[in-house]
Parts: C-alpha cells; structure tokens; sequence
C-alpha cells in the first residue's frame, strides 16, 4: 500500500465508512436521507449520546463506569418518585433526579478513591448494589408510572425550542459543555494526563484524587440527565432501563478515541461515534429486518468498526 | 575467524521531521567491547534498534558475520545470536522475575511448563553469571530499577546463544556497587568470546571497559577510536559534543540563606529511620547512597509519595506533612524524579503539554487554556535548555533519554519552586547536556532555591554539593562537607568502609 493511501486511510478510514453507510442506507431506502428521519435518528440518540459522554470522560481517566445505567435510573427514579409522591414542580425534580445519579458517583469515587479498588470492579459493585436496590423498592421490578407528571418535566422529552426537540438542546447544550472542559481547559488537560500516566500525573503535583471524584460524580449526574429525559418520554419509571446504555456508550468512547490521531477519548469522536451507531440502528431498521437479525448485524458492523480502530492506530505508527 | 561480527554501513533513519541517523557506521570485531558514545539524540539508540528489526532502516547495509542480513527482523537477528538490553525496560509489573525472563522462551517439559525449572533456572544465572541473589517468584512491580535491569539482562542472556549483546545505558539505573557487578559479568561474558556493543554517557566507564569506541554526532559516526585508555576522556568529549569542556562543574560558592527545609526523626519502617536533614536557601545538599540505602525511599517522603510513619518535617519553620505531590508542589517543593519515563513525563503528551502540566493556570483564563500561550511559554523553556528537537508539539515518548531529562527540569524550572528534590537528575543525560543542567543547579541555588540532590554519582555530589548526607541501611552515616571530599572517601562512607564521623559538616549543619 502506498504511503499516502495509508495516511489517508489511517486520518479518515472511519470517516469513509460512515460516509459509505449513508450513502448504502439512501441508496437502499430513499426515506432514510429525508430530513425527518435524519431529525429522528439525532433525537433517538440524544440519551446515548449524553451517557457517553461522562463514559468519554471517565475513560479518559483511565478507567471505565459499569454503572451508568444505575445512575440514569436513579435519575429517573429519583424525578418520578419526587414529582408523584412529594409534589415536587419539574425543575424540583429534576435537581432531585440529578442528585440522584451523583449518589452513584460519589458510591463509586469512595470506592476507587478511598478504598483503591479498580474502576472496573469498583462500579461493578455499584452497578450489582444499584440493580438490587432498585429491586426491592419497586418490589421486584415494577415500573412507577406518573401519568399526570407537570407538562414542563414531560416537555424534556417531547417538546422543542425553535422547533428544536428538547432532548437535542439539551444533549447539544452538554456537548459543549463537555467539549469546553475535557478538550480546552485545564481541567481537562489534567484528566488527560492523570488518565494516561496517573504516577506521572502525580509527581507533577496533579490532585490525582479530586480529579478522579469529580470525574465519577459528573458522569454519575449527566447519565440522570439521560434518565430525566427517558422517564419523561415514557412517563415512568422502568427499572433497570438504563443498562441498555452502558455497551453502546462504551462501544462509542472506544470509537472515538479512534478518531483521534493519538487515540485519546474525545468529545468530537464520541458524538460522530454515537450519531454512528444511531445511522445504523436506524438504516437497518428501514431495511424492514427483523429484530434478531438486525441485532447480528449491528453486531457485526460494531466489531468491524472496532477492528478497524486497531488496525488504524497500528497504521499510525 | 571473521574481521568482524557486526558492520553496519552508512545506515540511515528519517522520523517525521527528524534526521535520527544520516549514514552512520558501526563495525564491532569478534570478542571485543566496543563503546558507541555520543550527546542525546545523536542517534545511538536508533541505530541499535534498526540492528534489533525494531525500526527499518531507509538505507544502509547490515552483515553479521560478513553476511549480509536483508531485511533486518528481529527473528533473523535473534537467530544470529544477537541480544538486546534495551534502554527502557519492557517489562510487565504483574510478571514473576522467573516469568519475565523466560517470556517466549519458557522451559517445556513433556507435563507442560517447567514453572520449578524455569526458577531453578533463572536463579542460578542471576548467582553465577550476575552475582545477585533475586527470587524467582517475586514480581517485577516489587523490584527496584537496578534489579529489573538485571531480570532484563537475564532475559536477553539466558538461552546461552548469544554472540553479540547491546547494552543500551545498562548503568544509568545502577548504583556503583552494582556497576561493579555487571561490569563482571560484561567481562565474563567478553571472556566466553561473546562480542559486546556499550552504550554510554559515563565516559569512565566507557574508557574503563571498553576495547574500541565509536563516537556519534548528529547521526553520524565522527570518530572511532582503536586504543582506548584513562587519557582518552578529553578526545571522546571533543568528539561528541564539537567542543572541549574544561569543567563539569561550575565553580560553586554559596551564600546560604535561611533554613528551609528541616526534617527530624523521619522514619518509615523497613527502609529508613531516624532521618534528620535540614537545607537551606541557596545550599545543595547532596545525598549518597547505595540502591536500598533508604535514599529513593526517603526523597519519596519528603514530596508526599509515601507517608512518613514517623517524625516530622518543617518547611520554613512550619512543620507540614504532605499526603500527595500535590500538596508539596503547593508549597514550592517539586520533585525531579529518577524515573522520569515513569513518574517524570506523561509520555504520551507533547513536550509543550509536559512543560506546562504543573503550571497550567498561568497559560490559561477563567481555566480555558491559552494554546499559544502555552506553546509560547514551551518554547522559551526549550529554548533555555536546548532541548533536542526544538518542536513544542512532538511526543514525549519519541525524544531521546536525555532530551526528556532535561523536559522534566523544565517543566519546574518554570514554577517558582523554593525547594528542589532531585533524584539522579543527570541518569542518562549526555556530557554537555550535563554541563548545561548542572549550570542550571547552579543558577537555582545562586537565586536562592534550597536543592537537595540525590545522587549515584560521587562525582557529581562532590562537584555539586556544599554538604554531603550519606545513607546506609536506612540511615543518615555521614555528614561532610563537599568541600576537599574525595570519590574515593565518599565511595568508602556509602559502602560502610569508613566509619568516622566528620564532625565539621555536623558543626554546620545546626
Ligand atoms: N520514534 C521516534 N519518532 C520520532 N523521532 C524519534 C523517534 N525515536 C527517536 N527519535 C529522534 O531521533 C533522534 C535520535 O534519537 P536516539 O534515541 O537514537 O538518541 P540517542 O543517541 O540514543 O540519545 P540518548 O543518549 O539521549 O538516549 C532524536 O532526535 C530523537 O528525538
Ligand atoms: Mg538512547
């Protein structure tokens, strides 16, 4: 192969292949480039989108968050419980539904904080403990359902500003707000590096530890923003929904981080990663495959998808 | 016989931007050890990692034993009995020492692997060939650096095939004590008609064991020298470096300032105990020590690395007691550590991003970062110290060993640190490069830094210090003055053969 074909591939070969979805999904369904259908697929990916970005910033600490599902259903949880059972206004809730998720987090910080215990198993204890307790407070998994919650709270989820859907203001409004403090400040600068080398993080004088608890607590409370959102679309809440997140918001960091050329979690990466995932979900569902099929497939495209991402960063080097 | 083992021809290597060799030769003979010297980033390590199959080289021939190898892999190099001691150490924290050095070449027997042999193995050439005792089944992540390097040479040296080995800066981890042992074991090796190839920037070692040396500038091979002796220093150095150096170390006169740093009845089990040191503005306190003196664990404490278990320390006469780095940076104590590849650089970052990691508020507003600030303030930092190349934005990991030394010194000597810890700052550094950082010290401690300087080399202690501090089995044995202090004396005091005390450091050291 040729130097720049490499480089071009090793730059944009991700890029490519979207860029060949659409182009196959359009050819085969002339609806899927309408612009309704690509509002649809944005709006569908809104809630993935807002999980994977605190999982954008939890891997760029190094570490990973298993229990992200646990904290967007706390924040549902915790919004449907306050608005049904103690009155609370939209705006209430959803404060209380936030709070919710950080709860998550902070559980998880003092486990990897103060106890040392890997990220990894850490939020796997939360996401075990989270799971439970959601168990036994809906005797055994029964959703709460609020049907008659404030037109405002249920607004997050279907209604728009300037003909915007909310979820998609609100999902924009958080990537920014990501994108400003993991890829300009210095605070992110930090996290990059604690994330990278934490021993070398920590002669530089980085406060390795805050770091690491804000980071868990921030992804804790953007995944109830998710749950906030979810359980207004629905109007309940559905116990242990939000794990249907955490292999998507995974796959897409992973994704991302691809696109970046030294391979470092991103913001740009996770949003073209998610909106990637979303392209297909949505394709093949036009296709008019059945669900199990459509499964496999995605399957498929998500392991080639990753493929590539190694063979791309080896191309690099 | 053949002339040679090895010949290299006018090998050259373009990374990105950068000319790392532009047709260098190097020719090793049969049985001897030939030193290959040169300033940082002149292209030593690049060559021998094309000789390893790691990099291609863009041209050049290669023979080993006057047949051409084409291409370079390193199963072919392998195959022809060549061994690596690479300057990095590869090796997995979570590995035995048994496994690390049998990875890829383990024992089998007819039950599977031979996990008993392999570290009866292993033990025995650490005994016989290295003369150390290390146990099989400890883990690397427990070692100390100078051990790890001996697991790594054990890994290269094990399989008994080898014919030629590259030793890659193999001391600069190592203590005196331990340079003894692996110049031993360097000379057994010689002894089995095994040709070696030596890299290094200790030119006394260079001229202590080698037979031949060749001498690299700018990715050249400038020099070879067929006779080397004691006298052959000054040629080597103008060889490198283009120029004669007539003094390492700068002449030193300090005005010592107020007390800064004080410490009394530090203690942490197992590794030191009752340390009491104090440093003063504008005064370099050297520390001398053996590998398992209690020196690394020591400097550790007093930046906040490790709890000190007992006794307490004063930082302009307030007693403090950091939990983290951070805490110590806060009051103006930074630390150069002696691994930087592990604890100095985030190597996968810029050099522009490590420069300005401690310091990012002063490139930054409301916390945005300024990028061309920070570039700015990057640049003048390398400029300052002439680091090699003079690009902000490449990668730590790709400068050499002494570039990114001198990467580390930059990033603080750009804070307004009061207190400088730095542990074996010149490990790896070239002779000018040296030069230039011990000016730096120097100029630190003139502008009124306290400087407390932990060193394997008397030399540099000598040459460096007011006040020497020697650590044995965890205590502090000796305090002396620098001043009329001889390598031979302080080599006796860190290995416990010289026993008095001189009682005029301690009369002013209170
Ligand atoms: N992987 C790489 N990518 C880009 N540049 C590199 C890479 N490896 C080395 N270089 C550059 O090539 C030059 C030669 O580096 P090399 O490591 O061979 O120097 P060296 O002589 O071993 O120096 P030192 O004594 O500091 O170890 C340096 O300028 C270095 O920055
Ligand atoms: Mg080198």
């Amino acid at each position: 192969m040729n130097q720049t074909l490499k480089s071009i591939i090793a730059r944009f070969g991700f890029l490519i292949i979207i860029v060949a979805f659409v182009i196959f999904f359009s050819a085969v369904n002339p609806v899927f480039l309408g612009g309704d259908n690509l509002m649809n697929i944005v709006e569908g990916s809104a809630i993935l989108l807002i999980v994977a970005l605190g999982m954008t910033l939890i891997v760029a600490t190094g570490g990973i968050d298993l229990s992200v599902g646990i904290a967007l259903d706390f924040g549902a949880a915790f919004a449907i419980v306050a608005m049904k059972e103690y009155g609370f206004g939209w705006y209430g809730a959803a404060l209380i539904g936030i709070s919710g998720g950080a709860i998550v987090g902070l559980l998880n910080a003092a486990l990897i904080v103060g106890l040392k215990v890997s990220p990894f198993l850490a939020t796997l204890g939360t996401f075990f403990i989270g799971s439970s307790v959601q168990r036994i407070f809906t005797n055994g998994g029964g959703p709460i359902s609020h049907r008659r919650m404030p037109q405002e709270f249920r607004d997050l989820a279907v209604g728009d500003v300037f003909g915007i859907p909310t979820e998609v203001v609100i999902a924009a409004v958080l990537v920014l707000a990501y994108f400003i403090v993991m890829e300009r400040s210095i605070i992110g600068r930090r996290v990059h590096a604690l994330g990278m080398q934490r021993s070398a993080a920590r002669v530089a004088g980085l406060k390795v530890n805050k770091y690491l608890i804000l980071c868990f607590v921030a992804a804790s409370m953007t995944a109830a923003v998710g749950g906030l959102i979810a359980s207004a679309n629905i109007r309940m809440f559905t116990p242990l929904s939000g794990f249907s997140y955490l292999l998507d918001a995974i796959a897409a960091v992973f994704i991302g981080a691809a696109l970046h050329p030294r391979g470092r979690p991103n913001i740009p990466g996770t949003v073209i990663a998610v909106l990637f995932l979303g392209v297909i979900a949505n394709g093949l569902n036009l296709m008019g495959l059945n669900f199990n099929t459509k499964d496999a497939l995605s399957g498929i495209i998500l392991v080639s998808a990753l493929a590539l991402v190694v063979a791309q960063q080896k191309l690099r080097h | 016989m053949s002339a040679s083992v090895l010949l290299m021809q006018d090998i050259a290597k373009t990374f990105p931007g950068v000319v790392a060799l532009d047709a260098a030769s190097l020719s090793v003979r049969p049985g001897e050890i030939h030193g290959l010297v040169g300033e940082n980033g002149a292209g030593k390590s690049t060559i021998i990692k094309v000789l390893a199959g790691v990099y291609h080289a863009d041209d050049g021939t290669v023979s080993i034993q006057d047949t051409p190898v084409s291409p370079v892999t390193s199963e072919v190099i392998h195959a022809a009995g060549v061994r690596f001691i690479h300057q990095e150490l590869h090796l997995v924290p979570h590995f035995t020492v048994t496994e690390s050095v049998f990875m890829g070449q383990e024992i089998t027997t007819r039950l599977g692997l031979s996990r008993r042999l392999m570290c009866a193995r292993a033990e025995t050439f650490f005994r016989d060939v290295l003369d150390v005792e290390i146990n099989g089944d400890i883990l690397i992540r427990d070692l100390g650096t100078a051990e790890r390097k001996l697991v790594q040479i054990a890994r290269a040296l094990i399989d008994d095939q080898a014919r030629l080995v590259v030793f890659d800066e193999p001391t600069a981890p190592l203590a005196s004590g331990e340079i003894e042992k692996l110049f031993r074991a360097i000379r057994r090796l010689k002894d089995r008609g095994i040709a070696i190839i030596y890299v290094s920037h200790y030119l006394s070692e260079i001229t202590d064991i080698c037979d031949r040396v060749t001498v690299f500038r700018n990715g050249r091979d400038v020099a070879v020298l067929d006779k080397v002796d004691e006298n052959c220093a000054n040629e080597l150095i103008k060889a490198m470096v283009g120029r004669e150096i007539d003094a390492l170390y700068p002449k030193s006169g300090h005005t010592r300032g107020a007390l800064v740093l004080q410490a009394k009845g530090l203690g942490d089990t197992g590794y030191f105990s009752d340390i009491s040191l104090s440093a003063h503005s504008g005064e370099i306190v050297g520390i001398a020590g053996l590998i398992g003196s209690g020196r690394e664990e020591l400097i550790d404490t007093l930046y906040g690395l490790r709890p000190a278990r007992t006794g307490e320390v004063t930082l302009h006469g307030k007693p403090v007691r950091f939990s983290s780095p951070a805490d110590a940076v806060a009051r103006g104590m930074v630390l150069v550590p002696r691994d930087r590849r592990r604890d100095g650089l985030v190597l996968d970052m810029s050099v522009s991003e490590n420069i300005n990691l401690a310091s990012l508020e002063e490139v930054s507003c409301y916390g945005i970062e300024l990028r061309n600030r920070a570039r700015e303030r990057a640049s003048r930092q390398i400029r300052e110290l002439d680091i090699r190349p003079d690009n902000p934005a490449i990668i730590s990991r790709q400068l050499s060993g002494g570039n990114q030394q001198k990467t580390v010194l930059a990033r603080w000597l750009a804070t307004r640190a009061a207190i400088f810890l730095l542990d074996e700052p010149t490990v790896g550094v070239d002779v000018g490069a040296k030069v230039e950082i011990y000016q730096l010290i120097e100029n630190l401690a003139r502008n009124g830094a306290a400087i407390l300087l932990s060193s394997s080399d008397p030399g540099e202690l000598i040459g460096m210090c007011d006040r020497v501090l020697v650590m044995m089995r965890g205590r502090i044995t000796h305090e002396t003055s620098a001043v009329g202090l001889s390598i031979d004396q302080l080599v006796a005091m860190t290995t416990g053969a010289s026993t008095q005390n001189s009682a005029e450091g301690h009369a002013d050291a209170r």
